[in-house]
């Protein structure tokens, strides 16, 4: 029988010396030059599927030309922006009433979306869990109390309706936060929040957001609602443009000092 | 000449004033290789371009023939993963998971864990996903379900598709495998996991791999743990996890997507542990190899294949 190239993969990964580390110690790298086929039986199953996968996240959404980031670290996440501003916008009619605050979690946004035309796949991509749209009510002081978990744990969650300013230094900060248009929250005020149930619930450890008041379970996934925004642009023959910076505005030190625990407010 | 040839080649009367006869006697000396995923995520395909040192690697359909020429070279082959099977892909919003575990049962795993992304659409569906895998029509047997730190008395239909242990029995080797999972809070929404209880991995895995080592005698033990690798500020991962459980032989570990090039060994109470992950996605395959004379392992190594066409 002649050997297939998997079985001249073998042989050498057989041949190779294996050697177990210890925890700081760079291992030998095994070189694998011959490819590995795929196995025929599982590819028959795959390969259909792919393609069903393939026709229905291939259709067009809207033309995104300049990408829509989550920033690389120190940068502000636009891409969190964007979709905590569709979560405040989508929660509005679904209340019945104005929302005057957004916030979902850096951390379950799982891809960028690049610059170009943008299709289901993109959004599928972006938001893959199942997490649904929910609207609660706070005070305004538990809105402030819910921008600092977030800023103290990763920095600054994606938030919609404030703008947040640290000054200072790590040893002597303060925390500013005000509606967008720059006037002060009514500490004793009640305002409506969207959220997600995942955050709601307990996930992430903002942990104010479970004190949330009324919640109105909207049924609307997240991914969902990005769709259906996505498709209303593009319907309207408009371009997703990233939302505008300056949400949040953190000294560098501040940033470098969340990172390392050492940050208290 | 192996060393189960050499001992008898020796005189009958040698042998037996060194050994001790057992009532059934097994072969004197074994080896066993596992086979260990982790945090595969829906990546039924390989990673496509844009996606750094790994685009291009992984995919279910060649991770399926490495196993077979492994299997088919290797004799004594277990085919494990440490969970967090689900989420990541299209795949799995479309299949909810069914996919990923029937494919899994064809290419032939033995068992896995669960990790938090296994309860992203609840428990319901975790568990249709399981009863697709047990039903599909297939010459290999359904895998099992390996945990020991979910009390699932409130969710009846995962609970009888969850083990604590299994016991796997190969020429000279008896291996057990266990179980467990990461803390839901923070990372499971409490509706996706109605009826579970979690429960302290270390604590849970005290009596299991004392019962595997005294009741069911294996020579192995194996956890696979979803848990983490090194997690900062954790009060459980997969390095503390030795010098906590004495008498695990070998980690396969997840969460974390930890890239580790070959297995790291822990310093424990009974000797040492061989700690692995290898990253996330189907990229790598690991690869732990035992050998074993009289119960005791002799030797241990490994290392990640790169799964690439």
């Amino acid at each position: 029988m002649k050997p297939s190239p998997a079985s001249a993969l073998v042989a050498l990964l057989l041949a190779a010396p294996l050697a177990a580390q210890s925890p700081d110690a760079k291992a030998e790298v095994i070189p694998v030059t011959e490819a590995i086929p795929d196995d025929p039986e599982i590819q028959k199953v795959i390969a259909p599927l792919a393609e069903e996968i393939r026709a229905s996240f291939g259709q067009p959404l809207v033309q995104a030309p300049q990408g829509v980031f989550r920033g690389r670290r120190g940068e502000e996440n636009l891409l969190g922006y964007w979709v905590s501003d569709v979560m405040r916008q989508a929660a509005q009619p679904l209340v019945g009433a104005p929302v005057r605050f957004a916030i979902t979690n850096g951390g379950g946004l799982r891809a960028n979306l690049r610059p170009g035309q943008l299709k289901v796949g993109d959004i599928f991509e972006l938001m893959p869990f199942e997490n649904e749209l929910v609207v609660i009510e706070l005070t305004g002081a538990e809105v402030i109390q819910v921008v600092k978990e977030g800023l103290l744990r990763r920095g600054g969650e994606p938030c919609s309706g404030v703008k947040v300013k640290v000054e200072g230094t790590p040893q002597q900060a303060t925390l500013i936060v005000t509606w967008e248009d720059g006037t002060p929250i009514d500490p004793t005020a009640v305002v409506k929040v969207a959220t997600t149930d995942y955050l709601y619930g307990g996930g992430d450890s903002i942990p104010t957001l479970k004190k949330g008041r009324k919640p109105f379970t909207t049924g609307v996934t997240l991914r969902q609602m990005l769709l259906d925004q996505c498709a209303a642009l593009g319907k309207a023959g408009k371009d997703l443009l990233p939302p505008a910076p300056g949400r949040y505005i953190v000294p560098v030190p501040i940033l470098e000092a969340i990172r390392d625990k050492t940050f208290k407010l | 000449m192996d060393r189960r040839h050499f001992l008898a080649s020796l005189g009958a009367a040698a042998v037996a004033s060194q050994v001790p006869l057992k009532a059934a006697e097994a072969p004197a000396a074994g080896r066993i290789t596992l086979l260990h995923t982790n945090d595969t995520h829906s990546r039924i395909e390989p990673f496509g371009p844009g996606n750094g040192a790994i685009s291009g690697k992984g995919g279910m359909a060649r991770r399926a023939t490495l196993v077979k020429q492994l299997r088919s070279q290797l004799g004594p082959v277990l085919l494990l993963d440490a969970g967090d099977t689900f989420q990541g892909t299209p795949y799995f919003n479309r299949y909810k998971g069914r996919l990923d575990y029937q494919l899994m049962r064809m290419i032939g795993y033995d068992a896995t864990t669960l990790g938090n992304h296994d309860f992203d659409n609840g428990v319901e569906m975790l568990v249709e996903a399981m009863a697709s895998m047990e039903k599909l029509q297939h010459r290999n047997p359904p895998f099992a379900f390996l945990n020991c730190n979910f009390d699932c008395k409130g969710a009846p239909e995962l609970a009888r598709r969850i083990r604590p242990y299994m016991v796997r029995e190969f020429p000279g080797v008896k291996v057990g495998i266990t179980g467990v999972g990461v803390a839901f809070a923070g990372l499971v929404a409490p509706k996706n996991h109605e009826g579970i209880i979690w429960k302290d991995p270390f604590e849970s895995l005290k009596p299991v791999v004392k019962r595997l080592r005294e009741v069911e005698k294996v020579d192995l033990v194996v956890v696979l743990s979803h848990l983490g690798y090194d997690v900062k500020d954790a009060a459980y991962d997969d390095l503390r996890m030795p010098g906590r459980v004495a008498g695990i032989d070998a980690i396969i570990g997840g969460h974390s997507h930890t890239f580790l090039d070959a297995p790291v060994k822990v310093k424990q109470a009974q000797g040492e542990t061989l700690v692995f992950q290898v990253g996330f996605g189907g990229v790598n395959l690991g690869r732990m190899d035992f050998t074993l004379a009289r119960g005791e392992v002799r030797a241990a190594s490994g290392a990640a294949m790169p799964v690439v066409g």
